[in-house]
């Protein structure tokens, strides 16, 4: 069967490291750490005390003030990279058949801040008091639906919420809409707006946040002997998917082509990954298969910076490409960027295509002393310059969602 | 609070809610026809005045209320039953 072929045609981020693709990216490539201290509500009294905020975002640029003062900060972020995504593209919404673009994002949490204050609000005031724009303010669908609605796409939309996999979920199931034919295009990604006060108390008391709080930038340690687990962060990123015939007839950028998507489960625990990371390994596998190669140029790695993940997704990767695992370069950029839960695997999915354009790959920050059960090359503190043609991106959530796509170069 | 200083504030709240100029609205503004105010605006619109007048306004209201001018009768009536508010 002749299968239609996926490229990428645009890109929006709003991460903590950086706000646009080349802020974003520049970030990446020169180390750079977008982890302070939490100030977007009070931290004081819990275990972990840092994470990745986003500063300085102004909602208003990329939306009406009417919509931005109703929707909550996961759908500004989600608002804010479809707009910058679109423009990337260069697509003209009126001249395309809206039926044929699909918006499949990603979001573990949904609309946490809003709900947050509305569950203290009706206990505090009464239920009677509850905002009539609750439900439709918190519930996850409302990211992929408010794309819809400012942009009137009226293909498939839909949230996909599986944790820290959500993200690359949605952009593999975007993928298969498109190739299946099922859309043309779709905007596809994943957000997160994790810092609320209730939430970050929640991840504390699972004792997975690191406490390194008097070295924010160095808390996020991925590989290195001294982690003591993941920084949280805020964030978005929405990609252009597009079939490839369609992308090359309006003369589009295409920037990478999407060519493997394989998702599977543990079926182990809801927090901790199986240690022997066989479902690692074969989501992995799968992933290649779909795409028809065995090996790659880059990983970009799960790698959380918790003492769990990162051996058991070392092991994994060995699992896969046997020898030659020692010689493929493994970046872990939430090093940087931090685990913006549901939005990391689109994050990172934007690192991968910047890394297959620039050829390089970028670095694994604060990893000073390697742990001996992670023995590969992680791409230790500087970026490197390389042949990237493959990526192979790894997502890992919560539950043991498992989520493993390839990337490669526009061809 | 005259019924002046109520149409005030009540037209402050449409204006900010539908990000139109204050002065293009009226007295006599219908909500839905002249205003495009659907029925979810509606409720939304109710839960702002009830919040910024500090009242509960009742289901079976706000079937009645069309215009702006409605709005106005009904606080104020309210109001006056409630002077401590």
């Amino acid at each position: 069967m002749n299968r239609r072929r996926v490229v990428v045609t645009g890109m929006g981020v709003v991460a903590c490291n950086g706000t646009g693709v080349e802020e974003f990216w520049r970030a990446n490539v020169e180390g750079r750490s977008g982890i302070g201290p939490i100030d977007a509500f009070d931290a004081s009294d819990l275990t972990s005390q840092i994470g990745g905020q986003v500063r300085g975002f102004d909602p208003g640029l990329y939306m009406p003030a009417e919509t931005a003062k109703r929707v909550d900060r996961f759908v500004h972020f989600g608002l804010a990279c479809a707009d910058m995504a679109l423009k990337a593209s260069r697509l003209d919404p009126a001249a395309e058949d809206p039926t044929r673009i699909g918006v499949i994002i990603g979001s573990g949490l949904g609309g946490l801040l809003f709900h947050e204050e509305q569950i203290v609000a009706a206990f505090d005031r009464g239920a009677n008091r509850i905002n009539p724009m609750s439900v439709p303010r918190i519930t996850p669908n409302a990211v992929a639906s408010q794309i819809g609605i400012r942009h009137g796409f009226k293909g498939p939309n839909m949230v996909i919420s599986t944790a820290c996999a959500s993200g690359a979920h949605a952009i593999g199931e975007a993928f298969r809409k498109i190739q299946h034919g099922e859309a043309d295009i779709c905007l596809t990604g994943g957000v997160e707006a994790p810092l609320t006060r209730f939430n970050f108390g929640a991840y504390c008391a699972m004792r997975v946040l690191s406490k390194n709080n008097g070295d924010p930038a160095g808390a996020s340690r991925p590989f290195d002997l001294g982690r003591d687990g993941f920084v949280m962060s805020e964030g978005g990123a929405v990609l252009v998917l597009e079939e490839r015939e369609h992308a090359l007839r309006r003369g589009a950028p295409v920037l990478a082509e999407v060519t493997g998507y394989a998702a599977n489960s543990g079926a182990h625990h809801m927090v901790m990954p199986d240690p022997e990371g066989a479902d690692a390994a074969g989501v992995m596998s799968a992933a290649l298969r779909d795409a028809g190669i065995s090996r790659v140029d880059l990983i970009s790695a799960h790698a959380t910076s918790t003492r769990a993940n990162d051996a058991a997704e070392t092991r994994a990767i060995k699992a896969v490409f046997g020898g030659d695992a020692h010689g493929i370069p493994v970046s872990a950029t939430k090093s940087m960027i931090g685990h913006s839960i549901g939005a990391a695997g689109a994050i990172e999915a934007v690192v991968c295509v910047k890394a297959i354009e620039q050829d390089f790959a970028p670095p694994t920050i604060n990893l000073n002393q390697r742990d001996p059960a992670c023995d590969l090359d992680y791409v230790p503190n500087q970026g490197r310059s390389l042949k990237v043609g493959t990526v192979l991106s790894n997502s890992f959530g919560f539950g043991n969602c498992n989520v493993s796509l390839i990337f490669a170069k526009a061809r | 609070m005259t019924n002046q200083e109520i149409e005030q504030k009540v037209r402050d709240i449409l204006a900010a809610k539908l990000g139109i100029d204050v002065g293009t609205i009226r007295g006599d503004s219908r909500l839905a026809e002249d205003l495009g105010v659907d029925s979810f605006g509606a409720v939304e619109l109710m839960f702002e005045l009830e919040e910024a007048f500090g009242l509960k306004i009742p289901d079976s209201e706000i079937e009645h209320v069309r215009t702006v001018n409605d709005i106005v009768v009904y606080l104020s009536g309210w109001l006056s039953k409630n002077p401590g508010r």
